[in-house]
């Protein structure tokens, strides 16, 4: 098995465990110091690293397990939706970039108010471009399970999309 | 573009039966270009996903993460009896070579002092045979003289030892 090195290997990284760790804990400071942690705390267990059949995976489901901890001691604010919904309907202008930019800000909200495991599948799905069988191993489900939430997940924020974008329009 | 396919397509993503290229080729729809009206109000979805993409952190958490992973290892330097005496050696050397300077000075400076051993190269001293006889006896009989006071008293200190010595015995 190919040698595992940290600068090659685990530190390019940063970006996706980033990218996972601010989808779950909502905060770019909190996800920072989740992958800090993380880098950490897989340096740590250096020894066992070609004990591990991807080394991805494991980072993945450390920096999961961190940013849900984290999460949870900052008693996860969790957005209103409410108000901010009132207020992206507000935008009745032309169909410009400032309308677009609007519209991402929504489906932003959308996806982050989603429950932890349908955000986190999204995110790994849809942003980070993995399949199943790699969801199911970070996440700790089977992948009957991922393809269940992904579903519920999409059509959910497809939903409450084109409900306020209609209604907006 | 068949925005028909797109179409069937995008339904079948909604029903999670897509695979990751063919999600791949909505985002790229929807990213490129024209989008027809239909398909419009989805268009921002897979913009917001491709977006996404590039969030990251910079590179000054690199140097921060390295710096807390790659800590400077200090380690025991072997010091061997050579290398712990080698500025004294160097003092040492510098003393010498300076030594040698001083040395190489000092005959280059006092060269005509030296004594010269070939005879050949002696002159007389002086012109009139007779003087340089008298010269030569007076120095002889100062030598000769000295020789004999030193043998007397070679002699007086043997004659006393002797004498303290059979006291002694005595």
């Amino acid at each position: 098995m190919q040698e595992i090195s940290f600068r090659k290997d685990i530190l390019p990284l940063k970006d996706k465990l980033f990218r996972l760790a601010l989808r779950i804990t909502l905060n770019r400071a909190e996800a920072e110091d989740v992958v800090q942690d993380t880098m950490l705390r897989v340096w740590s267990r250096r020894n066992e690293w070609s004990k591990f059949d991807s080394i991805e995976a494991f980072c993945m489901t450390v920096a999961r397990n961190l940013a849900i901890d984290r999460s949870e001691k900052m008693d996860a604010k969790n957005l209103e939706l409410i108000p901010e919904m009132e207020q992206a309907t507000d935008a009745s202008g032309p169909y410009n970039l400032l309308v677009q930019t609007e519209r991402l800000d929504l489906i932003h909200q959308l996806i982050n108010k989603l429950p932890e495991k349908q955000r986190t599948v999204i995110q790994l799905r849809d942003i980070e471009g993995k399949n199943y069988k790699e969801i199911a191993k970070v996440m700790g489900l089977t992948e009957e399970q991922v393809k269940v939430t992904l579903f519920r997940a999409r059509q959910k924020v497809k939903e409450q999309y084109l409900a306020i974008d209609g209604y907006g329009l | 573009m068949d925005y028909k396919n797109i179409e069937q397509l995008l339904e079948r993503y909604w029903r999670c039966e897509t695979s990751l290229e063919e999600e791949n080729r909505l985002r790229d729809f929807f990213t490129s270009g024209e989008v027809p009206a239909a398909l419009l109000p989805y268009k921002e979805l897979f913009v917001y996903q491709k977006e996404q993409q590039i969030e990251g952190l910079g590179a000054d958490f690199d140097a921060r993460m390295l710096s807390k992973v790659e800590s400077p290892v200090v380690k025991a330097k072997h010091l061997s009896l050579v290398s712990r005496f080698k500025p004294l050696f160097r003092a040492a050397a510098v003393v010498t070579v300076f030594l040698m300077l001083g040395n190489v000075a000092q005959r280059s400076l006092f060269h005509n002092d030296a004594l010269d051993y070939n005879y050949n190269n002696y002159r007389d001293t002086y012109d009139d045979p007779n003087v340089a006889y008298k010269k030569v006896s007076s120095a002889l009989l100062i030598l000769s003289d000295e020789i004999s006071k030193s043998n007397n008293q070679n002699s007086a200190d043997s004659i006393c030892k002797a004498a303290t010595d059979s006291v002694m015995n005595e």
